[in-house]
């Protein structure tokens, strides 16, 4: 790492990224080796430790205090925040952030764990770069932002790279480090496999780098991946290759014409987030429909409502039976649903039950004692089923990576053939390999008879589900769009400056 | 905790004896007397003849009940520390129907038993419904609900409780065929002391072995994501109020039936509070808050035989087990972070 570079740090999910400038940043302990800055050694006892001398990390999962206002927690993050200093004060740098790195921060006043995770992920971002760190490392920023805010990040972090910083990058998005990054590391299995300079390599160099070193998933992921463009913002004929599964959907229409989900007049009853109008639309058996939307618009409120983890006004039918307004997770699942949550650590997993376990939930197997041995089975097949690299089924579910806890709960939400999926930024944080193959599970299902609801923040994802996209801004839901409209003009819809 | 590797036990394990070793030796020096002489005297105290080991197995009962109420509660992310409450209120219940029930000794007993678990049940629905529909801690409302269940003892005991034929604040006592029998003769130790052991061993069962305990595990551990998979957390949480408050109203009923006879006043010197600090120690592990709790039992007939004998004072009874749980607690949160 020199001054005034940003350095890219790519891998698929589980390679080590995340591990590695945990270590860098004293969250972690190295098992040896050691970490050099400026010449000297340089190991951080811990985070703060890590902050005063200048490096900061914004982590993968914001680590903001949930009861503390977005203002209280900026403060927090500011190592030159004075001892006593006003609420006004604090209020007053919200604005200032927001506008100096061109971020939504939300209001001042809410309380952080009231917030979607990308406003907190932001806030995390504008605190990292509020104190002019020496060396800024960001793990997946972009994941959560839209393309506007992604280009006014990149504008800040080369702002900081001017000024004599060092920025490391982690991310998933070969474009965005062919367009701001200086040099690019590739990292598979926890080891180094190429450091370069991004002018001399080429995107589609790095792209087959990154799928020879994913030697488990590689011959599964040759009929996925084989057709598509490694860069995604291409026009993607790869998407329009497969089965469109509204096919199947008007085939099977005629003999099964019981739609999967139907909304009339929804609306979640969320005061603390924008309130959605009210949302009235159905999907057939193997339909999908993607909602598209920068986190804090009201999307993943409207697929949380539906799973029946929010009130709602109106009406939700899954599979033909309505659903209580007050919502009941076991009512959604009893009719047939299945829910992929945005925070997997929080809500899709278990951390400290071994991974048999949580493939076991929520009716684990056995009348009188629990059938371990059918456990182990199913989470052996779960999990060879959807690429997870585990050491054991009886590993804890948290010791996995980000990507792979992610594909362990759509192992266990797809298990039982869902009538109908609600998933909320499937492939948020998963490497291009992994997000692909998450899609076309997804899209396996979907075949079978499932109905689909994806939402995502991510233009380039939600048009390789090839299925219609409705953008939700402000609670407001689109019409029908093409997955083949230009991704320039979803993001305006996005940041609602059309429509 | 309950995936602790052999290592981390290990650690644990001592941390927590160094600590307990550090206050027995500081103790006995501060009182003058020699660490060994005082260790030895513990020790035979506590186990050294079957008098001292029936002592101890008898004094056992109640806390290996009451800690493996608190294990199931703890695991379940109940955090009832209103053990102590449930207990009196068992106790009561035993009381109070003991003198009435007729029929075959056998009988009697099992009626005495499911009136006192019942009892330790339903003292804890105040606190279950309160944190349910109005998001009360129940940390907060099962230990004002102790404070009440006390007054209420102190109150029945000389009200409508008491014993019509004497002045002592204290109920009927129990027909002696009703009661249980030593199970060697002199001694105070019952069968009590197997129905707690064999509860230990199914709460054992029920939470690692059973489909319902490892829901159970789920929503303790993770109660967001429990929500979110769809498991019933609302009646799970209430299943695991209600089972450690049936195991402390039991612990109340067999003292009853087994040791005292009666109720009086005050009627227990903390056996809900100790019951939690062995589940602590074993890291709610219903087994190993059982052996926690036999250990705390001879700690206390231990320790005055030690202070008879060497001068000690018996407070070790009550200093070495908050020495040893802030030990273990301490130990578990280091590694935890170490891990983390």
């Amino acid at each position: 790492m020199f001054p005034g570079e940003i350095h890219a740090l790519l891998g698929e999910n589980g390679a080590g990224k995340s591990t590695l400038v945990s270590i860098a940043a004293g969250r972690l302990v190295a098992d040896s080796g050691e970490i050099l800055r400026g010449g000297s050694q340089a190991s951080y006892r811990n985070a703060r430790d890590a902050r005063h001398a200048g490096l900061v990390l914004v982590p993968q999962h914001d680590l903001l205090i949930g009861a503390a206002s977005v203002a209280d927690n900026l403060a927090f993050l500011d190592p030159a925040a004075p001892f006593f200093e006003s609420a006004a004060a604090r209020r007053a740098r919200v604005g200032r952030l927001a506008q100096a790195f061109g971020l939504e921060l939300g209001d001042a006043d809410a309380r952080a764990d009231a917030l979607p995770v990308g406003t907190r992920q932001r806030i995390e971002i504008a605190g990292a770069l509020a104190g002019d760190p020496d060396v800024l490392i960001l793990d997946e920023p972009t994941a959560v932002l839209s393309p506007d805010e992604t280009a006014a990040l990149f504008a800040s972090l080369r702002k900081r790279a001017d000024a004599g910083a060092a920025v490391v990058l982690i991310t998933h998005r070969l474009a965005e480090v062919f367009a701001g990054a200086d040099r690019l590391t590739l990292l598979a299995r926890g080891r180094s496999v190429k450091t370069c300079r991004v002018s001399e390599t080429t995107p589609q160099e790095i792209g087959g780098l990154l799928l020879t070193n994913t030697e488990g998933e590689k011959n599964f992921l040759e009929g996925v991946w084989g057709a598509r463009p490694l860069d995604s913002r291409a026009d993607t004929p790869g998407g329009r290759s497969q089965t469109h599964p509204s096919e199947h959907a008007a085939q099977s229409a005629a003999t099964q014409p019981l739609p999967s989900l139907v909304l009339t007049g929804f609306a979640p009853d969320e005061a603390r987030a924008v309130r959605a109008e009210r949302i009235s639309l159905s999907l057939l058996p193997g339909e999908i429909l993607v909602l598209l939307a920068i986190d804090g618009n009201g999307a993943d409120t409207i697929a949380r409502a539906i799973a029946g983890l929010e009130r709602f006004s109106g009406r939700v039918e899954v599979g033909g039976v309505p659903l209580p307004l007050s919502g009941d997770p076991l009512a959604f699942r009893a009719a047939g649903g299945a829910f992929v949550p945005a925070d997997r650590r929080e809500e899709g997993l278990v951390a400290a039950l071994s991974l048999s376990e949580n493939l076991a939930l929520p009716n684990p197997p056995g009348s009188v004692f629990l059938d371990r041995p059918a456990m182990r089975a199913h989470a052996e097949e779960r999990l060879r089923a959807f690429g997870v690299r585990y050491a054991s089924p009886a590993a804890l579910a948290g010791s996995l990576s980000g990507g792979n806890q992610q594909k362990t709960v759509l192992a266990r939400e797809l298990a039982h053939r869902p009538g109908v999926l609600v998933a909320v930024h499937p492939t948020r944080g998963l490497d291009l390999a992994s997000a692909a193959a998450v899609r076309s599970r997804i899209l396996d299902a979907c075949r079978s008879g499932t109905a689909a609801l994806a939402v995502t923040a991510d233009p380039d994802e939600a048009q390789l589900f090839g299925a219609p996209l409705r953008v939700v801004y402000r609670g407001r839901l689109s019409a029908a769009l093409e997955p083949t409209t230009p991704p320039a003009a979803l993001g305006r819809l996005m940041a609602g400056l059309e429509g | 905790m309950s995936r602790e590797s052999a290592a981390r036990r290990f650690a644990v394990a001592a941390a927590a004896l160094s600590a307990a070793a550090a206050a027995l030796v500081g103790l006995a020096l501060l009182a003058g007397a020699s660490p060994l002489d005082a260790v030895r005297a513990l020790a035979e105290g506590a186990a050294g003849s079957p008098a001292a080991l029936g002592e101890t197995l008898a004094r056992a009962t109640a806390l290996v009940l009451t800690a493996v109420g608190a294990s199931l509660a703890f695991r379940a992310g109940v955090l009832n520390i209103g053990l102590e409450g449930q207990f009196l209120a068992g106790a009561v219940a035993a009381a109070a129907v003991g003198p009435l029930l007729a029929g075959s000794p056998l009988a009697a007993r099992a009626g005495l038993l499911a009136a006192a678990a019942l009892a330790g049940a339903l003292w804890v629905m105040p606190a279950a419904y309160l944190e349910a529909r109005r998001g009360v801690p129940e940390v907060l409302s099962t230990i004002l609900l102790n404070l009440v269940a006390a007054a209420g003892v102190s109150g029945l005991v000389r009200g409508a409780l008491q014993d019509p034929g004497g002045d002592y604040p204290q109920s009927r006592a129990l027909p002696d065929a009703v009661r249980l029998a030593p199970l060697a003769a002199g001694g105070r130790v019952t069968a009590a002391i197997l129905i707690a052991l064999a509860l230990a061993l199914f709460a054992t069962l029920l939470l690692e072995w059973t489909p319902f305990g490892l829901k159970l595990r789920a929503t303790g551990l993770a109660p967001a994501a429990a929500r979110a998979i769809g498991l019933p957390r609302a009646r799970l949480r209430l299943l695991a109020f209600a089972a450690s408050g049936a195991l402390a109203g039991l612990a109340g009923g067999l003292e009853v039936l087994a040791v005292t006879g009666r109720l009086y006043d005050p009627f227990t010197a903390g056996v809900g509070y100790t019951g939690i600090a062995a589940a602590l120690l074993g890291g709610s592990h219903p087994l190993a808050a059982a052996v926690s709790a036999v250990l705390f039992a001879a700690l206390g007939t231990g320790s005055s035989a030690m202070q008879r004998d060497t001068g000690v004072p018996g407070a070790l009874a009550t200093i070495v087990p908050g020495v040893l749980v802030l030990a273990v607690l301490a130990a578990r949160a280091r590694l935890a972070r170490k891990a983390a």
